[in-house]
């Protein structure tokens, strides 16, 4: 997901004033993708919320001394948010990665077959496999759903601690602190 | 994981300059974490390479106006060239290591598939460290981390020198 051109960035200008046009652009960005990832089979929204949310952390991670109290806790918030969302993708990722390798395997034992025969999975190199990497599908789309749930709970706690009108308040403040 | 410099930038300083001192350390932290990376029985290693890379990726991209913009792009993309090349070694290492735990857990009749995953998985390790191997070397050659400072240079070349009494 490309980011969001931010404008008026001005070299010469207070590094809190473009810093603060950069977080209030990053911040849209996030909440933006809201309620679309709300739903379990926008894939793609969680991920590009993910990068939102690292991309907000990142300018929040260099310049939150800036700003008023506030902004170190956002910090946190979206570290937390990032790292809830990070889980998602990757765990998905690793179970496509499973179900291609047991194709791989069937689909070459086949030959030139007509149709897949069923026996042929006690004739391919990684029968005694397949028990476990069910296991382990399992085990990843069960846990993907429970961080899911998780994932949905924290963005709710942080629409109801006020998240996004305390950040915003907070990057207009100025801090007289070293980074 | 390492934990990042605190750097001495003030919020009333000029976006510029605070961004030149934000890339001459965070890219001295990415080198820094260089030595030992390739070896793989210690994966915090290429994990902290890899966070450095990460903070130093973002900086250029927050800092990205006060840069000359003919330099600049060619640095911030070898500096991604390198943190895909970390990344592609991570990823293994942190299936590796998460897929050990899990198979604890599995009755005999289950471990086979996963320990084959994973015999896979270190095959893909190797190959990502040979390539990891090669983009360090590039990073080298093209002078990665003097072209860094170079760019940080030319945003806020710094203190004026003292005159001679």
């Amino acid at each position: 997901m490309k980011a969001r051109k931010v404008s008026g960035l001005d070299p010469e200008a207070a590094l809190a004033d473009n810093a603060e046009r950069i977080i209030r652009v990053r911040l849209d960005e996030l909440c933006g993708f809201m309620p679309k990832a709300a739903d379990p089979e926008e894939i793609g929204a969680l991920h590009d919320m993910r990068i939102a949310a690292k991309r907000l952390r990142y300018i929040l991670e260099i310049t939150a001394p800036c700003f008023g109290p506030y902004a170190k806790t956002a910090t946190k918030m979206t570290k937390e948010l990032q790292d809830l969302l990070g889980e998602i993708p990757e765990t998905e990722q690793f179970a496509e990665r499973l179900l291609a390798a047991d194709t791989a395997a069937l689909h070459e034992a086949a030959g030139d077959a007509d149709d897949l025969d069923p026996a042929l999975l006690k004739q391919v190199p990684h029968a005694r496999d397949h028990a476990g990497l069910a296991a382990l599908q399992a085990h990843l789309r069960a846990r993907r759903l429970i961080l899911f749930d998780r994932f949905l709970e924290l963005w709710g706690e942080h629409e109801r601690k006020g998240f996004r009108a305390r950040l915003e308040y907070a990057v207009g403040e100025r801090a007289d602190a070293h980074i | 994981m390492a934990k990042a410099e605190e750097i001495d930038v003030t919020p009333d300083e000029p976006y510029r300059r605070a961004g030149a001192a934000i890339v001459r350390v965070r890219a001295g932290e990415l080198f820094d974490h260089a030595e030992g990376v390739l070896d793989t029985r210690d994966i915090e290693r290429v994990h902290d390479m890899r966070v450095a890379s990460r903070r130093l990726r973002a900086v250029l991209e927050i800092f990205a106006p006060c840069f000359p913009q003919s330099e600049f792009k060619g640095v911030l993309r070898d500096v991604k060239q390198l943190a895909d090349a970390l990344g592609e070694r991570r990823d293994p290492d942190v299936h590796i290591d998460a897929l050990r735990t899990f198979s604890k857990a599995l009755t005999a009749a289950n471990k086979h598939g996963v320990a084959r995953l994973i015999e896979d998985l270190e095959e893909r390790q190797a190959r990502a460290n040979e390539a990891l191997a090669a983009e360090l070397e590039r990073a080298e050659q093209r002078g990665l981390h003097g072209r860094l400072l170079a760019l940080a240079d030319a945003a806020d070349p710094g203190p004026e020198p003292e005159p001679a009494a």
